[in-house]
C-alpha cells in the first residue's frame, strides 16, 4: 500500500501532509502519557508485521494490522502509524520522506474510521461470534479503505492513473480477506486472554 | 554539513525531483545525482528497479496510450532512483541516533519523540520474541496458518506489553520520560554524541 516517491503531485503531497499533521496532533493530544508505551508497542507490531511473510497458496503476503491498531489505540493510531512509517523509511528504505504524509494518511485514517465505527461495539459485545464478525469486517474494510485513499491520491494526481488504481484495488481484495481473518482471530483472542488490553 | 541540513537538503531535493516535469531541471538533477553515486548503491537500486519494471508494465497496460504509459513509468522510475541515491547519501548513513538528533532540531512534540524512541525499543523486544515464537511454531506446524500466526502475534504482544509496562515504571522511577530528552536537549557536542551512541547501542542490545 506504500505509494512510491516521485509519483504524486505537489497539491496531493501537501494535502497528505496536512491531513497527517492534523491527525498526528489530534492523536498526540488524545494519547495520555500512560498510553504511549502501548502505542509504541503497536507501532512496533505494525512495523514488524510488514516484515513477516505469511504463505497463502502459491504466493505469500504480509499483514499490516491497521484495524487492530485502530481498535486498540483509537486516535492514537495516527502518531503510531507515522512513527512506524518514518522508521520504515529510515531503517528499511520503504516509501520515502516526502511521500510519508500521504502514506501515513492512507493507512492511519482507515484505522481511526474503523475505531469510530466498530471499536465500541467490539469492546461491548459478549458474544465471540459477534466479536469475530465485526473484527473481520473492520480488518477487511481497513485494507480496502487504505487502498482506496491511496487510489484517490493517485487519481487526483493524474486521471490516467485510474486504470492502475482499479488493478490495485482488485489486488487488495484477497489481502483484505486475509487481513480481516487475521484481525478477527487476533481481536477475539485478545478479548479472551486480556480484555483490559482493548480498553 | 550538519545532520539537520542534510535532512533538509534531501527533502528539498526529493521534492524538486518529484514535482519537476521540466526536462532541464531533471537533467540538472541527474548531474547532481551522479556526483553522489557510489558502487554500494548498485545492489539496492537493482532491487528497487524490479518494482519499477512492474510499475512500468502496469502503467503501459492501464494507461489510455501505451507509449505515454511507458514514458510515465520511466519518468517515475528515474525520479525514484534519483531520490533513493540522495537519501542513501544524505539520510540513511545518519543512522537512528543521527536522525533522532536532527529531528530534535525540528522541534517535534515531546510525546512524538518519546514514541519514536520507545517504538525502536519495542521493535527489538517484539522481534526477539517473534523470532523465537515463530521458530517454535514452525517446529510444531511447518505449514503456518493465519490463525496460528495471529495467536502467536497476540501472545507476543501481551508478553511484550507486560515487559513494556515494567519498562515504563522503570523510566518513571528514573525521572520520567524527561530523562530521555535531558540527554538530547543541549547543543550537539562530543558528550551528547557519546550519549546518543550509548543510547543507540543500549536500544539495540537489550
Amino acid at each position: 500500500m506504500h505509494i512510491s516517491e516521485g509519483v504524486l503531485s505537489g497539491s496531493v503531497l501537501a494535502a497528505g501532509w496536512l491531513g497527517t499533521c492534523a491527525g498526528v496532533s489530534l492523536g498526540l493530544k488524545k494519547t495520555s502519557s500512560d498510553n504511549i508505551v502501548r502505542s509504541a508497542l503497536l507501532s512496533s507490531a505494525f512495523f514488524l508485521a510488514s516484515l513477516v511473510n505469511v504463505r497463502i497458496g502459491p504466493g505469500s503476503t504480509h499483514l499490516s494490522f491497521i484495524a487492530p491498531m485502530g481498535i486498540i489505540l483509537g486516535y492514537g493510531a495516527f502518531p503510531a502509524v507515522f512513527v512506524a512509517l518514518l522508521l520504515q523509511a529510515v531503517l528499511f528504505h520503504f516509501g520515502g520522506l516526502v511521500v510519508l504524509g500521504a502514506n501515513c494518511f492512507a493507512m492511519a485514517l482507515p484505522a481511526l474510521l474503523v475505531h469510530l465505527a466498530f471499536g465500541r461495539a467490539i469492546r461491548e459485545t459478549k458474544k465471540k461470534s459477534v466479536t469475530m464478525s465485526l473484527s473481520f469486517v473492520a480488518g477487511a474494510l481497513a485494507v480496502i479503505m487504505g487502498a482506496s485513499i491511496a487510489g484517490a491520491f493517485l487519481g487526483l494526481t493524474d486521471e490516467n492513473f485510474l486504470g492502475a488504481v482499479k488493478l490495485m484495488l482488485l489486488a487488495h481484495v484477497p489481502l483484505a480477506l486475509i487481513e480481516g481473518a487475521a484481525t478477527a482471530f487476533l481481536i477475539s483472542w485478545l478479548k479472551t486472554a486480556a480484555p483490559e488490553f482493548l480498553k | 554539513m550538519t545532520n539537520k541540513n542534510k535532512i533538509l537538503f534531501a527533502i528539498l531535493y526529493s521534492l524538486t525531483v518529484s514535482l519537476s516535469k521540466n526536462i532541464f531541471v531533471l537533467a540538472a538533477a541527474v548531474v547532481v545525482t551522479m556526483t553522489m553515486f557510489k558502487k554500494s548503491f548498485v545492489r539496492p537500486l537493482l532491487r528497487l528497479n524490479i518494482f519499477n519494471i512492474i510499475a512500468v508494465i502496469t502503467l503501459a497496460l492501464t494507461w489510455p496510450n501505451v507509449l505515454d504509459g511507458i514514458m510515465m513509468g520511466l519518468l517515475i522510475a528515474l525520479r525514484v532512483n534519483m531520490i533513493y541515491i540522495a537519501l542513501a547519501t544524505l539520510v540513511f548513513p545518519l543512522g537512528f541516533a543521527g536522525m533522532y538528533q536532527a529531528l530534535l532540531l525540528f522541534r517535534l512534540p515531546e510525546k512524538l519523540r518519546v514514541l519514536l524512541l520507545l517504538t525502536l525499543r519495542g521493535i527489538f523486544i517484539l522481534k526477539d520474541r517473534f523470532d523465537s515464537a515463530l521458530i517454535s511454531l514452525k517446529l510444531r506446524a511447518p505449514k503456518m496458518k493465519i490463525q496460528s500466526f495471529t495467536y502467536v502475534t497476540g501472545s507476543v504482544l501481551l508478553q511484550a506489553a507486560a515487559r513494556s509496562e515494567r519498562m515504563e515504571r522503570a523510566i518513571k522511577c528514573r525521572g520520567g520520560f524527561g530523562g530521555f530528552n535531558a540527554i538530547m536537549s543541549e547543543e550537539s557536542g562530543i558528550r551528547n554524541e557519546n550519549a546518543l551512541n550509548g543510547l543507540e547501542s543500549a536500544l539495540s542490545i537489550s
